[in-house]
């Protein structure tokens, strides 16, 4: 079986920042599990996935020459919140080191089949006020 | 794969003929402002670029840089190439569409209006300055000249108007766009940059770009030079010719390289950090 995912996004930064929202069509988020993944091309992808394999997630921009990074994963609670703030003040966020980040890990043993594990995806793009864009509704789910 | 890198070239064509140098006539841009470039607006720009590499030294990820000349006095650079050959065709066309109107007038008038030779004269001049003048381009590395495009594109003003003068006087033109035509220097010498220049269906950049992938593993500053095509117009043998000139400018990449990290962990990969259900 295939060990390793990799969740492949591509953002329209120029239509995220013009419109405000990462919705509309602005991301897509895909991946290459070898099992039946849902919705793939949108942000509500559900990645199904197996105990022990490694998730691997990428970004591309549309537009090659506009900046996007992941500025931080986050999984959330079953009732959707979570521990892990969104940053208040986004004009205070630095976007020059968000390149060495690498956004991977291993799906742990304890995850219950079925149970969809959703994720808060930030983006940052460049840096000012409207630099964080962040979705909560990727998951990932154990088959 | 990263952010496409670009670097923007534009030369204040006119003052840098005139000043037969590039040094103050030219103004360099990046879109590594963030990344900490220096000297963005000047004739002195260092671009910084940050290359990334895994704990094991090898590259990360792939920075590619890509040059694109302007001129301050061009037309801009949104418009389709071909709007200056269009345009110098079309008023070819419109002068022929004139001089049969003329002929029909001519044939067909009851007034007296174009039965008088001085008049079909005058209408004649009207219809021949409307066509505005030629141009010829004089060969890169002989005297020979050609016709610029593919019928000899025409001398348009800064407002896209076709314009007609006399070879004692040629109003504000729009000068050639400049054109890069190599990229050399410590940055290529050292293997740090690999220029070349690309074809790109692109309707904008003529169809040629140049651009560079770049070793990130040996951080520092390194020079680059590019030569630079910049086009004088000229009145020679009775023909408005364009004359290519070179000059060259001097820029700087400034590399740093730093390790990646798992972004979950801030170290190496570990499990996903998932709240118990």
């Amino acid at each position: 079986m295939e060990s390793k995912i990799t969740i492949f996004s591509v953002v329209d930064v120029i239509e995220s920042l013009s419109g405000g929202t990462l919705l509309n069509g602005n991301l897509c988020m895909m991946d290459n599990s070898p099992f039946e993944s849902l919705n793939q091309g949108t942000p509500n992808l559900v990645t199904l996935c197996y105990p022990g394999q490694l998730i691997h997630w990428t970004i591309l921009a549309l537009d090659l020459q506009t900046p996007v990074a992941i500025r931080k994963i986050t999984f959330l609670n079953q009732d959707g919140s979570s521990c892990e703030p969104i940053p208040a003040d986004p004009t205070q966020l630095e976007s020059d080191k968000l390149h060495l980040n690498v956004w991977s890990g291993i799906v742990p043993y304890y995850l219950v089949p079925g149970v969809e594990y959703r994720y808060r995806f930030e983006l940052q793009m460049y840096e000012g006020k409207n630099c964080l864009m962040y979705v909560d509704t990727p998951a990932l789910k154990r088959v | 794969m990263s952010q496409q890198l670009g670097i923007i070239v534009m030369v204040d064509v006119e003052a840098a003929l005139k000043a037969n140098t590039l040094k103050g006539n030219t103004y360099l841009f990046d879109n590594m402002k963030l990344q900490g470039s220096e000297g963005l607006g000047t004739d002195k720009l260092i671009s910084a670029i940050h290359g990334s590499s895994y704990i094991d030294g090898s590259q990360a990820n792939e920075q590619v840089l890509n040059w694109l000349p302007y001129g301050v006095g061009s037309l801009p650079p949104t418009l389709p190439k071909s709007f200056l050959a269009d345009k110098s065709k079309n008023s070819d066309l419109k002068a022929l569409e004139d001089i049969k109107a003329l002929a029909d007038k001519i044939t067909s008038t009851d007034t007296d209006e174009f039965t008088n030779v001085d008049d079909v004269i005058e209408e004649l001049k009207r219809i021949s300055k409307s066509t505005g003048i030629k141009t010829q381009v004089q060969d890169k590395y002989s005297d020979t000249t050609r016709d610029l495009g593919t019928s000899g594109q025409k001398i348009m003003d800064v407002t896209g108007e076709l314009i007609s003068a006399s070879k004692d006087k040629i109003p504000e033109i729009n000068s050639l766009n400049p054109l890069i035509t190599d990229i050399s220097g410590e940055a290529v010498d050292k293997k740090i940059i690999y220029p070349a220049a690309y074809g790109s269906p692109d309707m904008v950049t003529d169809g040629w770009y140049w651009a560079a992938s770049v070793d990130t593993s040996t951080p520092g500053t390194y020079a680059y030079t590019m030569d630079i095509q910049l086009y004088k117009l000229i009145w020679s043998d009775g023909v408005w010719t364009w004359i290519p000139v070179h000059m060259k400018c001097e820029a700087y990449i400034k590399i740093s390289n730093d390790q990646k990290k798992n972004g979950f962990t801030n170290a190496g990969v570990g499990y996903l950090p998932i709240p118990i259900a």
